[in-house]
């Protein structure tokens, strides 16, 4: 159990900046999730902790000791890696014994078999223990590498995209698991990721990292409702978030956004108008999600017409893209939704669930309500 | 433009004396019995997992392997002894093929030109195909400076470029990256509402047929499982493989046993306190303790609101995915989950009773994994 600090830590690979004056502070048993694109320095930064590379500038705390120059044996942490790194010659057991066999780390046998019988029935591998990596499916040998490095108690559990190499089928499951049986981690863990469900699902906080920065720090909530740029915002949900651009307009006294080549002004809420009154934001870019967008094929009078640029069936929902005059709108629809491509279809959709971005930076201006929708927890907590 | 109809075929491997290795089972079909049409212009999905039988049917289809047993017609002409050139045929695979020292236009032109086609004539289906595909703009390079998803642009533009009679796609999309695929799904859809040529795609990725396809034929070990329209696999899968296959999140698919309390029918489960209402409809299809796979969506599932005469359970999981919930209840050693958009909030623990949706409930045969269908709807 430890707090791990990183203060404005580079780290240069010849001339490629991976890592660009980073700071990170990592709370005590918290699960902190590293998310971003690949090459963003993800799994860098989780090294660079590990102590298997080295950072040009900066200071490595674990419990507020600097331990830069700590070899990563003496550093206690454990770490999972996205290939497994199973002995293949060794059993279930002796694998997930290894880490407590080692020289600094060794304990007796009776305690070893304690602790791996613990992991193991919390991985549900506890009738394999006497198979060899090769005689194990995928899903099996994740577990086991989750198991060899969960069986100690280390200042820091290190886990690099610990589920990238399973089907999406297995990966969903194992995300459940691996959920389900965090409250029983009792240290603190980094978790590297590029899928935004397991971050959403698994962190008590997400760090989105970009070419070697922190582009957000929050709460998913956060970052699903009141995302810090354009970038951030596009990472979350499925499908993309719609951002495209609109312009500022006063009609009586009344703020709202022209979009879409439309000529109806939509309104905005007035914590919106202040924003943007106080900002003098005359463009801006409108980002709004596939769910919060409605549609119909009848003629609405106010609504913005276009045409199905196509529509896909995906199972529980329907994907229809609407192209309105050249820019393509996603939209989610009930499953049972068919539509002609190329057909006219009307679409309404509500500022208030909307996400307004500066049109020159593309950082975050305003959006309605915004304190309340990414704190929701308590409310919600209530009513259900 | 043509109908291509499947009649009772079969393809069976015949390993030489050479063969380096032996297959576990050698006498077994890689297609057996395999029957089905497409109709004129109609985009059909051949879709199952790896070694289904669904790449060997395409290349039966394209003349590229032998027919064991069986009939494949195109429109009226049986096609079995036709070469693969004779069959009007147009292929794109996975691997693009491009010629890389040709440019893109070459690349297009290449079939035609060894048919002797006037350059003019190429010109004109070039330039039709060349927007549909959205390579208007690649038509000067070369493949080696083309990204993946453009080099399966100009593949699968050179196999419409002679408008063939049926175009055969195998997993043109493997190979490339969540957003290009996206897109070219947009490109390849539209590019058959342009030109409705009967198209049939191979794939092992279940969203990939759905979303392109008019019809899906869903293979296994060889054998069709079933055949239709995406919403009808999805609503009314045949059997426990389809329900399984089919969907994500996946469907759960739980073995329970059936228990009769106060007149009413409920699914018990082993190794679990877990008690679900049947949903009445089944109600002449079931006996006190008949064994069974339950088979329901977990956007199926939801969160009882009045008390039913089901048991309470904790909730094992909680997830607030953004777009939606995932919430898993334990039924001995497999998760119960259920997904909803709605903005819901549970804690870990916290006890729940659960509802299943009578018209989304599928039970299947544990023995045989069929689906099991109450007497009204069989009737």
């Amino acid at each position: 159990m430890a707090r791990i600090t990183l203060e404005n830590i580079t780290k240069k690979y010849k001339d490629k900046t991976a890592l660009d004056n980073l700071s990170l502070d990592v709370l005590d048993n918290e699960f902190f999730v590293l998310f971003g694109p690949a090459g963003a320095g993800k799994t860098t930064l989780l090294k660079t902790i590990a102590g298997i590379e080295f950072p040009q500038e900066g200071l490595v705390r674990i419990d507020g000791a600097i331990v830069n120059l700590i070899e990563p044996m003496y550093r206690n942490v454990s770490m999972v890696f996205e290939n497994y790194a199973l002995y293949p010659h060794k059993n279930v057991y002796d694998n997930i014994a290894s880490p407590m066999r080692s020289k600094l780390y060794r304990k007796d046998e009776a305690y070893i078999k304690e602790q791996v019988l613990r992991v193991t029935k919390m991985m549900r591998i506890d009738e394999l223990l006497d198979r060899k990596p090769s005689q194990l499916s995928n899903g099996q040998r994740q577990r086991v590498a989750l198991g060899r490095c969960l069986v100690r108690t280390p200042n820091v559990f290190l886990m690099d995209e610990p589920l990238a190499h399973l089907d999406a089928k297995l990966r969903h499951f194992m995300r459940g698991e691996l959920k389900e049986m965090q409250s029983a981690f009792n240290s603190t863990t980094i978790y590297v990721t590029h899928d935004y469900m397991e971050a959403m699902s698994l962190a008590d906080r997400i760090a989105i990292l970009n070419s070697g920065h922190i582009e957000q720090l929050g709460t998913s909530l956060e970052m699903y409702y009141t995302p810090r740029n354009e970038f951030v915002a596009r990472l979350f949900g499925e499908p993309e978030i719609n951002i495209f651009s609109g312009e500022v307009e006063e009609a009586s006294g009344q703020l709202g956004i022209t979009a879409l080549g439309q000529e109806t002004i939509m309104p905005v809420e007035p914590d919106v108008a202040a924003v943007l009154r106080s900002g003098n934001h005359k463009r801006v870019h409108i980002g709004i999600r596939g769910a919060d967008i409605t549609f119909s094929f009848a003629e609405k009078l106010g609504w913005i017409r276009g045409s199905v640029y196509t529509n896909e069936p995906i199972g529980n929902k329907v994907i229809m893209v609407v192209d309105v005059k050249g820019t393509h709108i996603y939209l989610v629809a009930p499953n049972d939704t068919k539509a002609e491509i190329d057909k006219p279809v009307y679409i309404s959709m509500n500022m208030k669930d909307a996400i307004l971005f500066s049109a020159e930076s593309a950082e975050y201006i305003i959006r309605h309500d915004a304190r309340n929708v990414s704190r929701r927890r308590g409310a919600n907590k209530a009513v259900g | 433009m043509a109908q291509l109809k499947l009649e009772r075929v079969y393809k069976r491997y015949v390993n030489s004396d050479k063969s380096f290795f032996k297959k576990a089972k050698q006498n077994d079909y890689a297609v057996e019995n395999l029957s089905f049409t497409c109709y004129d212009g109609e985009f059909v999905g051949i879709l199952g997992p790896s070694g289904c039988g669904k790449t060997t049917t395409l290349r039966m289809i394209a003349g590229l392997e032998e027919i064991t047993g069986g009939d494949i017609y195109i429109g009226e002409t049986r096609i079995n002894n036709l070469l693969p050139k004779d069959r009007n045929i147009g292929l794109a695979f996975e691997d693009y093929a491009l010629y890389p020292p040709l440019t893109v236009y070459e690349n297009l032109a290449f079939n035609m030109r060894a048919k002797n086609r006037s350059d003019s004539e190429i010109k004109r289906a070039i330039d039709y195909v060349a927007p549909l595909l959205k390579v208007e703009e690649l038509l000067r390079m070369k493949p080696p400076a083309l990204s993946g998803g453009q080099k399966q642009r100009v593949n699968i533009a050179r196999a419409i470029v002679r408008r063939p009679g049926l175009l055969l796609l195998d997993e043109p999309l493997s190979h490339l990256d969540g957003k290009m695929r996206q897109q070219l799904r947009h490109e390849i859809k539209r590019m058959h509402h342009e030109i409705k040529c009967t198209t049939i795609i191979v794939t092992h990725d279940q969203m990939e047929a759905m979303s392109l396809s008019d019809r899906i034929v869903i293979m296994k070990d060889g054998n069709l499982q079933q055949m239709g329209e995406p919403i009808e696999v999805y609503d009314n899968p045949a059997n426990e493989f389809v329900a399984g296959f089919i969907g994500e999140p996946p469907m759960n698919l739980l073995s329970s046993v059936i228990s009769r309390a106060d007149g009413a029918f409920l699914f018990t489960f082993p190794e679990s306190e877990l008690r679900v209402e049947v949903p009445k409809r089944y109600y002449d299809a079931l006996s006190d303790g008949q064994r069974v796979t339950l088979g329901v969506r977990p956007v199926d599932v939801v969160v009882a609101k009045t008390p039913t005469k089901g048991s309470s359970v904790p909730i094992a999981i909680y997830e607030n995915l953004g777009d939606e919930r995932r919430v898993s209840v334990r039924v001995g050693d497999s998760l119960l989950n259920m997904t909803t958009s709605e903005d819901v909030w549970y804690e870990r623990g916290e006890m729940v009773q659960l509802e299943f949706k009578a018209e989304k409930t599928h039970l299947f045969d544990p023995e045989t994994g069929n689906r099991i269908v109450s007497r009204k709807e069989g009737s």
